[in-house]
């Protein structure tokens, strides 16, 4: 499938497999997350994103998921049993940012309103208990493969 | 009237059915109580938010389901359910639904199907499903317009041959060509939507048979 975030571009990666090893952790998955008073990603960091704000948008949240909550949920992974599923996710997040730096840091305009949105995002997940941040994030990659999926040329 | 808490056990598989945006909550009696006069409550939350919510409709209701569609309508929030159960004096803790993503966990009811046949053709004309609506008079949504991606998956079954071909399609008109003349055939239609796994519901099985072969038919006379 080939993705179009304005001016980005990615092809490769088979949504349908995202959303398959998701679906089977969903219920294992959120039902870790107790706080459910806070939404991480809320309709204001995602909705309305401009086409070429989201190739910075996605570069942000996916190098965050990347460095800080597949790396912090990876041992909770192997404890639920859910590692192929925490893999498949993890790779193609790794591949997909990799294929967005480029192209991301030639461009400026819309940087900085991308950034504000991510730092709505980061400022949530922040003001959590470490580990509890680290599973709601998780457990909100549901409303991520979402959003992402908007993107999808048909 | 308080009751006392913890006595009874919870209702059991509380569940969100949901079909075309239509979302029940559905849930079993409490263990050893099926068939004694139990009531209900349900509340319902929205995540993010900071308070559950009651629905009027669903207090203290002897039913084992309550719509919650309205309170439940927008499809892009996430929302959990949950139901205790009252019986004399006592009544059990709350059992509570999983996260529910209406616009990644609605199942696709199944589309129109509209069939014409040909000597050698069957052309099909399929109806998208409509969404749930609140009132009669509302405008109908339909579920194409929430889901751009809906395809269908149209199967036709020779009863001649016993032979079924099955295809994929996007759009709402199809024509399946070089039939057998004279001979009844059998069509059966599910909608689809790439993304979560999603229960399918196909449509209802419908035969037609194509039209007798006019250049026999003129031999004949």
């Amino acid at each position: 499938q080939e993705f179009q975030f304005g001016p980005c571009q990615v092809d490769g990666i088979v949504l349908q497999k995202l959303w398959q090893a998701f679906w089977a952790m969903k219920d294992i998955v959120q039902a870790q997350d107790n706080i459910t008073s806070v939404r991480l990603l809320r309709k204001e960091v995602l909705q309305n994103v401009s086409e070429t704000e989201s190739c910075h948008l996605l570069h942000a949240l996916l190098r965050f998921y990347v460095n800080t909550v597949f790396k912090n949920y990876h041992d909770k992974a192997v404890e639920f049993g859910i590692l192929k599923s925490f893999s498949t996710l993890a790779n193609n997040f790794f591949v997909i940012v990799s294929k967005l730096q480029a192209s991301q840091e030639k461009m400026f305009s819309t940087r900085e309103s991308a950034r504000r949105r991510f730092l709505l995002f980061y400022r949530a997940f922040k003001q959590l208990d470490r580990e509890a941040a680290v599973t709601k994030a998780f457990g909100e990659m549901d409303i991520l493969l979402r959003w992402m999926e908007k993107f999808n040329q048909l | 009237v308080p009751c006392v808490s913890g006595d009874l056990h919870k209702p059991t598989n509380v569940t969100f059915i949901s079909i075309n945006m239509k979302n029940i909550l559905q849930w079993n009696p409490p263990e050893g109580l099926q068939g004694m006069e139990v009531s209900y409550t349900v509340q319902y939350f929205i995540y993010g938010q900071k308070k559950w919510l009651n629905k009027s409709e669903c207090r203290n209701i002897s039913r084992t389901y309550c719509d919650l569609s309205a309170e439940t309508s927008d499809y892009e929030h996430q929302y959990y359910a949950k139901v205790k159960a009252m019986w004399r004096t006592n009544c059990s803790k709350w059992a509570e639904t999983g996260r529910f993503y209406p616009f990644l966990e609605t199942q696709i009811g199944p589309p129109e199907v509209a069939l014409t046949t040909d000597e050698k053709s069957i052309s099909i004309v399929l109806t998208a499903p409509k969404k749930w609506k609140k009132n009669p008079e509302e405008s109908s949504i339909s579920m194409q317009q929430i889901y751009s991606n809906l395809k269908y998956n149209v199967s036709i079954y020779n009863t001649k041959s016993n032979r079924t071909w099955s295809q994929c399609v996007t759009n709402h008109t199809l024509v399946f060509s070089w039939l057998e003349p004279d001979t009844l055939y059998c069509v059966l239609v599910e909608s689809f939507v790439p993304g979560p796994p999603r229960i399918t519901h196909p449509s209802e099985r419908q035969c037609v048979s194509t039209l007798e072969d006019q250049t026999t038919a003129l031999e004949v006379k």
